[in-house]
């Protein structure tokens, strides 16, 4: 096919689709190997879990005891999912909106085992009793030198990619997914070079490291999921986004506010004393950029309600927008230092906040990039509606669960924790009922990942539908009848040249 | 927008943050300088140095690998910030025999011998900032500390008066040996079976040394204490 003969539009599908080609094996390693990861991570959250109402769970295996699987499952969430979900996410999106083909397979699929042997090394040395204590920064001292050479093997073509882009538009997206490859290594850098290699005062350290958290909540997950929504929204809607000047607005107070955010943490420990203030001030103060980004991206994708009713992408990016929109409110609710912060400092709404971050946000626009990004990739449709509904109900209302029970819980844990005139075992035994609740409302997040993996794991195999009508989640045109699939179902995925293949 | 105003606005935002809040915070802390006491308000010469005896450093260890941090705090917070000063025992002894009142909040000196503080991210059990002083003068009063807390370690609800612990079991901090000869003095307090006996093993030693030095309530130099004068000193 010479250029000569054909249109714009078929050289921007064949372009499309050999970037998708390009990337079809590290974007199905990252995510494969990524939900397998969330899969053990919350298995080991339930463990955890159980524990903190049932003691007496597993007692004998010191492996498991609670110290050690809960960190384990916060690492594997992080590392194992979280990361690897967004290197797909960036590594797919810079190359398609820089319009690159990606050149370095070989190379983001050998860094890609290295990473998944860092966190795999990482969490059985945290779980075998090696870990160091610091909370998102339990990997053994081995784990950080590996994690970080690996991570910088796999995003730097994306950043190669966006130099040498052909001139044009930069797209909202590709602001957000370069400050997020900037801003991790210089997050994790700075955190894991000064309390491994350069010790100083034992409470700073401990400031150091709640710094660290928020900033990878804030400036890598938060970051790398606006980057994907504001790509799948106006990209499946097919209409603008709402408002340029919002976005704006949104991408710079993020930048401008976060950096500032996390000791509150400390409140009260022996550090300078603005320390704390200052980052409490600057969480509650997130609600700015959350806001603006939840609102801008809400207005887009209801531009087109028919569109958002049937699309899994969209479904799952609004849920996790709508996350956003109650993280931002948490956000302020649980940090203001004359009534709340000293309840929620150390009281199970913080581990809501983390996971509320992390999945109630994070992980549900990871799904719907996902849902969007596989079919491309593979060239196959998912293969089962019902299986993505079911993905859809057990995360989206296991995460409320497990996060607004730990939130509010958390309150009235720490009210409890105030109370100083009652006894002790009268606070930490109102956490029982939130946390048997939130062991059963794990329970269903993992009963729907695993069916999540395995779904995954057959469109990897290419065993994906040979279809030109993508899976929606309502069934499509009545006068096809019965069969989900339409009266097309078998008809091979036609190949580039044809403008139906996006 | 290009690429080179978008990275140096990015460094900006980022960079005054993070040396405000990171870096010269973390390279101030690390000189911290001592607390030199003065004869006329601390009645003492030389410098504040809280001591402390016992196996810090691999104690430590021991608490941050098997994960005590997650459940339990080492921070007695200021009145501004929480109520923890109040809560029995906490901050110190409300009224030691020889001291009187020795409660009160932490400080940066509370550390020394430990590389990261062990603040804690939840408290489903107690602050432990005095545990060592709560167990030698309350919980084991007139008894061995040490074997206290070995059995609590062991199985925390095998105290009768701990049955609303939520606090896992630590089996695996103990060996099970058999009986030859003589029973050991070490062995817990706990049926191990017949002609079996159950030792602590070196972590759980190193652990409970730790717990052990756990004694924040010395007295703080007159420019380190911000507690209010007390009213009986007053009259």
């Amino acid at each position: 096919m010479s250029s000569d003969s054909t249109t714009t539009t078929d050289q921007d599908a064949l372009l499309r689709a050999s970037i998708d080609r390009s990337l079809r094996h590290p974007v199905m390693f990252f995510l494969t190997s990524g939900a397998a990861w969330l899969a053990v991570s919350i298995l080991l959250g339930v463990i955890a879990s159980a524990k903190v109402h049932n003691p007496g769970f597993l007692a004998d295996c010191a492996w498991l005891t609670y110290g050690r699987a809960f960190p384990a499952h916060m690492n594997a969430l992080v590392y194992g999912w979280g990361m690897q979900a967004a290197f797909a996410v960036i590594i797919w999106l810079m190359a398609r909106l820089s319009r690159k083909e990606c050149n370095a397979v070989g190379t983001i699929l050998a860094a890609g085992h290295v990473w998944n042997l860092g966190v795999g090394l990482g969490v059985v040395g945290i779980l075998a009793g090696y870990g160091t204590g610091m909370p998102w920064m339990e990997f053994p001292a081995f784990a950080w030198p590996v994690l970080l050479v690996s991570y910088c093997a796999i995003l730097i073509w994306s950043f190669i990619q966006f130099r040498v882009r052909p001139e044009g538009h930069v797209f909202i997206s590709q602001w957000y997914i370069l400050a997020a490859m900037i801003w991790f290594p210089w997050v994790f850098i700075t955190a894991n070079t000064l309390l491994h290699c350069m010790p100083g005062h034992p409470v700073m350290a401990a400031g150091i490291n709640a710094w660290f958290k928020s900033a990878m909540i804030f400036l890598f997950f938060t970051p790398v999921a606006l980057g994907a929504a504001y790509y799948l929204a106006p990209k499946v809607t097919g209409r603008p986004v709402f408002s340029y000047s919002l976005a704006k607005l949104g991408f710079w107070s993020l930048a401008i506010i976060a950096p500032w955010a996390g000791m509150q943490k400390l409140a009260g420990a022996p550090i300078p004393f603005f320390l704390p203030y200052l980052g409490a001030a600057a969480t509650a103060l997130l609600f700015i950029p959350a806001c603006a980004a939840g609102f801008n991206l809400i207005r887009t994708m209801l531009s087109c309600p028919k569109t958002l009713a049937e699309s899994p992408s969209l479904r799952f990016t609004m849920a996790g927008i709508i996350g956003l929109a109650v993280l931002a409110v948490a956000a302020v609710l649980l940090n203001l230092p004359g009534s709340t912060l000293k309840m929620t400092q150390f009281s199970l709404s913080g581990y809501g906040f983390d996971v509320l971050a992390i999945y109630g946000f994070f992980t549900l626009v990871m799904f719907g990039a996902t849902y969007f990004i596989v079919p491309r990739v593979t060239r196959r449709e998912w293969l089962s509606r019902r299986l993505i509904k079911m993905h859809f109900l057990f995360s989206a209302y296991g995460v409320v669960f497990v996060a607004l029970i730990a939130l509010f819980g958390g309150l009235l844990q720490g009210a409890g924790q105030e109370d100083w005139q009652q006894p002790w075992e009268d606070a930490a035994s109102r956490a029982i009922p939130y946390a048997v609740a939130s062991t059963f409302s794990w329970s269903l997040i993992l009963f729907s990942n695993v069916f999540f993996f395995l779904h995954l794991a057959l469109m990897w195999m290419r065993l994906g539908r040979r279809s030109l009508h993508p899976t929606l989640l309502v069934s499509s045109h009545d006068a096809h009848g019965s069969s989900p699939h339409g009266e097309e179902g078998d008809i091979d995925n036609a190949g580039p040249g044809h403008a139906a293949a996006h | 927008m290009s690429l080179r105003t978008f990275i140096l606005g990015l460094s900006a935002s980022f960079g005054i943050a993070w040396l405000t809040v990171v870096v010269v915070p973390y390279f101030k802390m690390r000189n911290l300088a001592p607390i030199a006491l003065s004869e006329a308000k601390d009645g003492a010469k030389g410098f504040f140095y809280p001591k402390r005896t016992g196996r810090i450093a691999d104690g430590a260890l021991v608490y941050a690998e098997n994960g005590c941090y997650q459940c339990h705090t080492q921070v007695v917070r200021p009145t501004y910030a929480g109520n923890d000063l109040y809560r029995p025992n906490w901050g110190g002894l409300k009224s030691d025999a020889d001291r009187g009142d020795t409660r009160r909040e932490t400080n940066a000196y509370d550390f020394f011998g430990e590389k990261f503080a062990q603040i804690g991210v939840m408290r489903f059990g107690p602050d432990l900032s005095n545990l060592g002083r709560r167990v030698e003068t309350e919980y084991a009063a007139g008894g061995d500390p040490a074997a206290w807390l070995y059995e609590r370690l062991y199985n925390p609800r095998n105290n009768p008066k701990l049955w609303r612990s939520n606090c896992p079991p630590h089996p695996f901090l103990f060996e099970k040996r058999e009986i030859k000869g003589s029973p050991s003095a070490d062995a817990i307090k706990v049926d191990a079976g017949e002609n079996h006996e159950l030792i602590p093993n070196s972590d759980a030693r190193a652990l409970v040394s730790y717990l052990l030095s756990l004694k924040k309530d010395q007295k703080a130099p007159a420019a380190l204490n911000f507690a209010p004068a007390k009213k009986d000193a007053e009259n």
